[in-house]
């Protein structure tokens, strides 16, 4: 009898558990982290343009790498591609990051474009929420002389993970999203 | 005895003339007198409101004033003492006026910085995003950050509010919040609430997506 009852009682609290986590989020908050995830995408456009600029201070892009860095999960892997080769190469986030920095070119210009969710952040068993966001990236490089010599358009995938957590800040408990970018996938890369 | 008669008008004139000019001298002096006695009487009424604090005049004017009836010389003793005494209570009168001023010029300081600081943080976000270079910007992160505590003072982020429930971005500090609108070169929160310590500086900076 009391094995029945404290099984019960386990039951009731495993469903009230799995109640809990599969709480879906309303859509105008499911929106606003939606938003703070392409928000980190468009960061890292930002941060990997400083980074690749010949004319940003040696300082100031390791400081940036630094914080493009702090965007990726660990042991996220970037992958290179080029138009010379139908091979794509993985880096780990800082070891592309500081490739980037030292690009054999007298000029870089890095823009990213297009950046949208190809698949919508999901909620996982774990709690964790997964989507994908696609971004274009095009990629230009120059000679001391000003000359384009070489140019592609890439297109990539960015796995995202977000992740309620909480943390204790000025004796209150805040509740924040963690967004995380996975692995930088090469789709497809042209003129 | 023609002469004799001239001789009589001329000692009657001359009669005439040193008594008329006794009565006038006297009346003269008496008249200074009166003067005298009516300008020191005002003097002291005047030294003694003064001392009391009973006097609508500015303390400019009382310094005037005493210097009025110093300049006088009313050879009075009781003048000199009273002069003494206002003196000493328009030195009075005027410390506590600056000292009442000064107070009042902290005070208007401590809010005038009260109200720059709420505002100059944001204003500080937008030159930072507008810094035409790495260099320029990180002169005015560098005075920014004079406002903060630390460079470690956390800066929240609300992404989303609705009743009781807050969604909050990772948590970040200062010095990097600052850095951040460095490199994006734009400014997308406002400021919702700020805390300060006793000395006025930042110990905690929350900000709202526009």
């Amino acid at each position: 009898m009391k094995k029945t009852i404290l099984f019960l009682l386990f039951g009731l609290f495993f469903i009230g558990n799995n109640q809990s986590f599969a709480q879906e989020l309303t859509p105008e908050r499911k929106q606003a982290v939606d938003s703070l995830a392409l928000e980190k995408v468009r960061d890292l456009s930002k941060y990997i343009k400083i980074i690749g600029s010949k004319d940003t201070p040696w300082s100031e892009a390791n400081r940036v790498i630094e914080r493009a860095e702090e965007l990726f999960a660990p042991d996220a892997e970037i992958g290179v591609s080029s138009l010379s080769s139908n091979e794509v190469l993985y880096y780990k986030v800082r070891k592309y990051l500081e490739r980037l920095m030292r690009l054999n070119y007298d000029r870089v210009e890095i823009d990213w474009y297009k950046i949208e969710y190809v698949s919508d952040l999901q909620r996982q068993p774990d709690g964790t929420y997964v989507g994908v966001i696609t971004i274009f990236q095009t990629f230009k490089g120059y000679d001391k002389e000003g000359r384009l010599i070489y140019q592609d358009t890439t297109k990539k995938d960015i796995t995202v993970y977000v992740k309620r957590k909480e943390t204790q800040i000025g004796g209150r408990l805040i509740g924040f999203w963690d967004v995380l970018l996975g692995d930088m996938r090469v789709k497809e890369t042209s003129r | 005895m023609k002469l004799h008669i001239k001789n009589i008008l001329l000692l009657g004139m001359l009669l005439l003339i040193t008594v008329g000019g006794t009565t006038s001298c006297k009346s003269k002096k008496k008249l200074a007198k009166q003067e005298y006695e009516a300008k020191l009487t005002q003097a002291k009424t005047d030294l003694n409101a003064i001392i009391n604090g009973e006097t609508q005049w500015t303390l400019e004017e009382q310094r005037a004033r005493i210097e009025e009836i110093e300049k006088a010389d009313f050879q009075d003793t009781e003048i000199d003492e009273l002069i003494v005494k206002a003196k000493s209570a328009i030195d009075d009168k005027q410390a506590e006026a600056e000292r009442i001023a000064e107070e009042e010029r902290l005070r208007e300081l401590e809010s005038q910085k009260v109200i720059e600081k709420e505002t100059s943080i944001e204003d500080y976000f937008a030159i930072i995003a507008a810094a035409p270079d790495a260099e320029t910007a990180n002169e005015k992160i560098a005075e920014a950050m004079q406002l903060f505590a630390a460079p470690d003072v956390p800066v929240l982020i609300i992404i989303y509010h609705l009743g009781d429930i807050v969604d909050y971005d990772a948590p970040t500090t200062a010095e990097k919040y600052l850095n951040y609108i460095k490199d994006q070169k734009s400014v997308t929160v406002r400021v919702n609430n700020i805390k300060y310590d006793d000395n006025n500086k930042i110990t905690e900076l929350e900000l709202i997506k526009k």
